[in-house]
């Protein structure tokens, strides 16, 4: 007995031996950074939130400008939480050279001094707006001044399976163009069993479920009415758009509708719903046909604009959401004239269009070439960039206070879809609440204004 | 006696001496309510490393078993699996690793020293003010994070900590309210005997503390440094704030990176990166555990 | 010695200490002030560095305008009154306590019974321990990784096992925590309280060494009285260790008002903000909604402060005719 007792002691004492000595020389003979810089160089610290393969891609156009000159080095880093990662370290004075962010940061971070203004790549000449889309230029600029560049972007498109449009009798080479014709396509569409189950939807809304926000938009309604400064989430448009939305859950069941989601696989796996064919036609951006690419290149789908009301409906200027990230300058920023280098490199023609193949989504440009066109890994690119160049294409509401709207309006979104209120009822609420949020803002904004002497 | 329980043993042989039969029967229903129990409470972590060997398309696909199949290729499984995490471009997990192992162990060395320090002047040492130091030391532990993890962050600024491993385990070494606590309730309990001798001895306070009080307080010394180990290992809000640069990321807070790469993970490798996460400490705790729930428990002074 | 050879590391405010304290609590050396500050000095460094003077910062910045980035604007008591009518304050005022009504007792009942279950010599006590307090090593962030994959409502473990229970009865377990606000609006909140009590680990721990310090003597005498188990846990055993149950209950109400990394995580407060808590808010408020609120964080951060204290205040008060101290 007392030998088995030293024998688990020894054996206790050397499993924590070891897991010490291994610790002391992990810390020891351990690695110490990840990225190395060469001391010869100004050392530019690029934070961005993207990982994996859309991250090797941005790494790679930070090796092809590391070795295009000899003067600047650029180190990648990709950050998690990077909003608030990126505020904390602005405000502790420590910040990156340049940050990657959503489109929906640059009026939160251009009202708060976050951010520098880029006007200079533009007057110099650098840099064109025309170059690039309508929207695209909308979404750089902060109250009159461009304060972020777009590396990538992506507008929505209706994607649906042809083959299961063939089955259905409908003709492939004919979408839906309003939301009518989606009601319809939609009910030919689905395979309702007699229980009620959804064994596949025509469409809905839930799929992907991204853009909870942005149904009034294809019924010519907007969230928010910037001149004023006033949520317009209730107005007799918005409520029409989620009056048709319950529709949905009205004809098919919560209960179905619910059921139907949780057995969908995630977005990027073969169980993607528009890719098992559970549903026929998603709202989706270019960048779908990397997952089709990877889990079912087989599958025969087509992409057209998105469907709106009939009263708002023109072929030549649809209606659709531009989703974009950008690229900022932190106040602070240690070395504005070498970054200012980098981010022009960025916005080269050749770089945005290797960037936005690897990426999967169409071109901030205006222009794409052929070679970007015939090369895209999603054939339907050319439909993307016409979405993104109408007039007509919108992007997120331009306010500070856009984080809180959208959750706002994811939640009552939610409330709707499970028919616990009514649509005029939730947009109510979410008006109510989003103008109490504006009415804050405004008022330190223009507090801040008159701290500042009128400089803000 | 062993060193485990003298009293209770002493309380629960008496009844069952006399009513063999029932007693019998609820030693055995006990035992099956503790394996209840303790299956419901490590099913997770079983499950999350059973999940780790496994390949994305049998984690998904519903099985219940524990291996992969078939079982013969579990190593081949388990290996890709965390050899995909591992290769991860985008995370250094061995890197995490060494910082972790540093700020905890440099973070663990600091809290039981000085907590121990300050608990000796809260329990053997009589002085006037003393009630309110320690009504202070507990009424710290009201403080919630969020009323001082911001203005945390500026001082760190100003002492020019942001951007090293500093602000992660150089506080730990004013001590921390709970260690001091824990040990202040344990020294109180070391005879005075002790303590007088050394006196007569001619040991000052100091050598009374360094010589007689911390040899007989290993125990509790090991309990505080390994829930503060713990604690500093686990902790994710801290570095989250305080922590800008991935050279300085620990396995927390890589852990979060990893997962938040939006919904392209597979859950095998998630599970993957988290047994990594997890292994060291759940071995460090089994390997420590006898030292550390008798510490807790019992054992005591030995003379 | 052997008699009184079980000293609990882990027994605060109460029992042991108290019983102890007629031989060695009162009397220590005798040293001055200074001598005895010069002991606690560096807890009260630390004290003075990373506590007060942020205490007493963000209390100031409680009545500023800040945007970490510009200068603080004084704007008096602004942020105090915009709370009052902020619904999604109260929302999440409401989410807090509300996962704190549920988890606290569920957790301290949980604790407890494992914790007499195991004040027993019987074989293989270790490995039951063991069992139970390893889930408080694991991060939460992993944990919630864990949590999630088991609470999938396809995939997932739990529902794997309640399925084939529950579905010959018609019934269809939850999609506990869905992506994107998918999960069930009811079930959210119960599946992070449920997660709660796997780690009550620490909570058994201490309440275990509690247990093993309540003396024989009053068992034996008990016994003696025939009461049976129930009966000697409820008379002797729950009154011997009342003191290190408010202890563990303050303790908890302070941690449970914090809670952020299990939401944070898995539901994003979702589905329909059933998950938002406090914390949640004041995070957001700082970094996420309108260009960052500190101001408004800070001021949030102070409520919470107050409150903590004052249910504090409040257990102690209440407790006084339900904790049970041995005379000295």
């Amino acid at each position: 007995m007392p030998t088995a007792r030293t024998v688990m002691q020894w054996t206790r004492r050397g499993v924590l031996g070891a897991l010490a000595a291994g610790g002391a020389g992990l810390v020891l003979a351990g690695p110490r950074r990840a990225h190395d810089a060469p001391s010869d160089r100004v050392v530019i610290d690029y934070w961005e939130k993207w990982t994996q393969d859309e991250g090797r891609a941005m790494q790679n156009v930070v090796d092809r400008f590391n070795a295009s000159q000899s003067r600047i080095f650029v180190r990648y880093f990709s950050i998690s939480d990077i909003d608030r990662k990126a505020s904390i370290a602005i405000a502790g004075g420590s910040p990156p050279d340049i940050v990657g962010l959503w489109n929906f940061n640059v009026p939160g971070y251009a009202t708060s001094g976050a951010i520098q203004p880029l006007g200079d790549l533009f007057d110099s000449g650098t840099l064109r707006m025309d170059d690039y889309a309508p929207a695209v230029r909308r979404l750089m600029m902060h109250r009159g001044t461009p304060y972020a560049l777009v590396n990538t972007c992506g507008t929505v498109g209706l994607y649906y399976n042809r083959k299961l449009f063939k089955e259905a009798g409908l003709d492939p080479r004919r979408p839906p163009r309003t939301i009518a014709e989606l009601d319809e396509y939609a009910a030919k569409l689905a395979i309702i069993e007699p229980s009620g189950r959804i064994e596949r939807a025509g469409f809905v809304h839930t799929e992907p479920g991204w853009w909870t926000w942005f149904w009034g938009q294809y019924f010519g309604g907007d969230l928010y009415d910037q001149p004023t400064d006033r949520s317009t989430a209730s107005s007799a448009i918005n409520t029409l758009a989620y009056e048709w939305v319950a529709t949905y859950p009205q004809r098919y069941g919560v209960k179905n509708l619910v059921a139907l989601q949780a057995g969908l696989g995630n977005y990027g796996s073969g169980q993607n719903a528009f890719l098992s064919g559970r549903v026929a036609m998603v709202l989706q951006g270019p960048w779908l046909a990397n997952v089709i690419a990877r889990y079912a290149p087989s599958l025969d789908y087509a992409v057209a604009a998105p469907p709106v009301d009939e009263s708002i409906y023109r072929a030549d200027e649809p209606i659709s959401l531009l989703d974009s990230d950008v690229l900022m300058l932190p106040s602070g920023c240690p070395h504005p004239r070498e970054s200012m280098e980098f981010l022009a490199f960025t916005q080269r023609p050749d770089v945005v269009e290797y960037l936005s193949t690897v990426h999967c989504k169409n071109s901030p440009l205006l222009r794409a070439s052929d070679e970007f066109l015939a090369n895209h890994p999603n054939r339907s690119v050319s439909v993307h960039g016409e979405l993104a160049a109408s007039p007509r294409a919108f992007i997120f509401p331009r306010t500070p206070a856009w984080p809180m709207f959208r959750d706002e309006m994811e939640a009552g979104f939610h409330r709707i879809w499970r028919l616990e209120d009514s649509p005029a009822s939730v947009l109510k609420k979410v008006d109510v609440r989003m103008q109490q949020a504006l009415d804050v803002s405004r008022r330190r904004l223009e507090r801040r204004r008159a701290a500042t002497g009128g400089v803000s | 006696m062993s060193t485990a329980a003298p009293s209770t043993s002493a309380n629960v042989s008496g009844p069952r001496r006399r009513r063999i039969g029932p007693g019998w029967a609820r030693s055995i229903a006990r035992h099956a309510l503790l394996a209840a129990i303790s299956i419901a409470f490590a099913l997770p972590l079983i499950w999350m490393a059973a999940t780790s060997l496994k390949p994305e398309v049998q984690a998904a696909a519903g099985g219940m078993s524990l291996l992969p199949d078939p079982p013969s290729k579990t190593v081949e499984y388990a290996a890709a699996n965390y050899k995909a995490v591992l290769a991860d471009p985008t995370v250094n997990f061995p890197l995490y690793m060494r910082n972790t192992i540093l700020v905890a162990t440099l973070s663990m060395a600091g809290m039981v020293f000085s907590s121990a320090v300050v608990a000796y002047g809260l329990s053997r040492l009589k002085w006037r003010g003393r009630g309110p130091v320690l009504a202070l030391v507990l009424g710290t532990m009201m403080i919630p994070f969020p009323v001082i993890m911001l203005p945390q962050y500026l001082i760190f600024k100003e002492l020019g900590w942001i951007g090293s491993l500093k602000p992660l385990w150089i506080p730990a070494w004013t001590g921390g309210a709970f260690s001091v606590f824990l040990l202040r309730q344990f020294f109180l309990t070391i005879p005075r005997e002790l303590d007088e001798a050394a006196a007569v001895d001619g040991c000052s306070a100091w050598g009374t503390f360094w010589r007689v009080i911390l040899p007989v307080s290993k125990p509790a010394l090991a309990v505080v440094a390994l829930l503060h180990f713990v604690y500093t290992w686990n902790d994710f809000l801290g570095p989250l704030i305080f922590v800008n640069h991935r050279d300085q990321f620990t396995l927390a807070l890589g852990l979060q990176l990893y997962q938040s790469q939006a919904g392209n993970i597979e859950w095998s490798l998630l599970m993957a990166a988290s047994t990594m996460v997890v292994a060291p400490v759940v071995i460090v705790f089994l390997a420590a555990q006898r030292f550390f729930v008798e510490g807790v428990s019992s054992q005591g002074l030995k003379e | 010695m052997s008699r009184s050879s079980a000293p609990p590391v882990v027994a605060p405010t109460g029992v042991s200490a108290r019983r102890r304290s007629q031989g060695s609590l009162q009397v220590g050396r005798e040293v001055g002030v200074l001598r005895g500050l010069l002991w606690a000095s560096p807890w009260l460094v630390g004290f003075i560095a990373f506590m007060a003077v942020p205490v007493g910062m963000s209390l100031y910045y409680s009545f500023t305008d800040y945007n970490l980035v510009q200068r603080p604007v004084f704007i008096g008591l602004e942020n105090y009154e915009r709370m009052i009518t902020d619904d999604l304050f109260w929302k999440a005022v409401g989410n807090t306590v509300l996962y704190a009504a549920m988890s606290i007792p569920l957790c301290t009942v949980a604790a407890l019974v494992i914790a007499s279950l195991l004040n027993k010599p019987i074989m293989g006590v270790s490995i039951y321990r063991a069992a139970v307090f390893l889930p408080t090593l694991v991060p939460a962030v992993a944990s919630a990784m864990v949590w999630l994959w088991l609470y999938n409502g396809d995939l997932g473990l739990i529902n794997r096992i309640l399925r084939p229970m529950l579905e010959p009865l018609g019934v269809t377990p939850p999609n506990w925590i869905g992506l994107r606000g998918s999960g069930d609006k009811f079930w959210a909140m119960p599946a992070l309280v449920f997660m709660s009590v796997w780690s009550v680990g620490q909570s058994v721990v201490i309440y275990l060494a509690a247990m093993r310090d309540v003396p024989a003597a009053l068992y034996e005498a008990a016994a003696l009285d025939g009461m049976g188990p129930v009966a000697k846990f409820r008379h002797v055993t729950l009154p011997a260790i009342s003191p290190v149950i408010l202890f563990s209950v303050i303790t908890s109400i302070i941690n449970s008002s914090q809670i952020f990394g299990a939401p944070y995580i898995m539901t994003q407060g979702g589905p329909d903000r059933a998950t938002y808590v406090y914390s949640m808010y004041l995070y957001d408020a700082a970094f996420v909604y309108d260009a960052l609120g500190m101001g408004y964080a800070s001021a949030m951060a102070w409520v919470q402060l107050v409150v903590i204290v004052l249910l504090t205040v409040l257990t102690l008060v209440m407790s006084r005719s339900l904790v049970y101290y041995r005379a000295a």
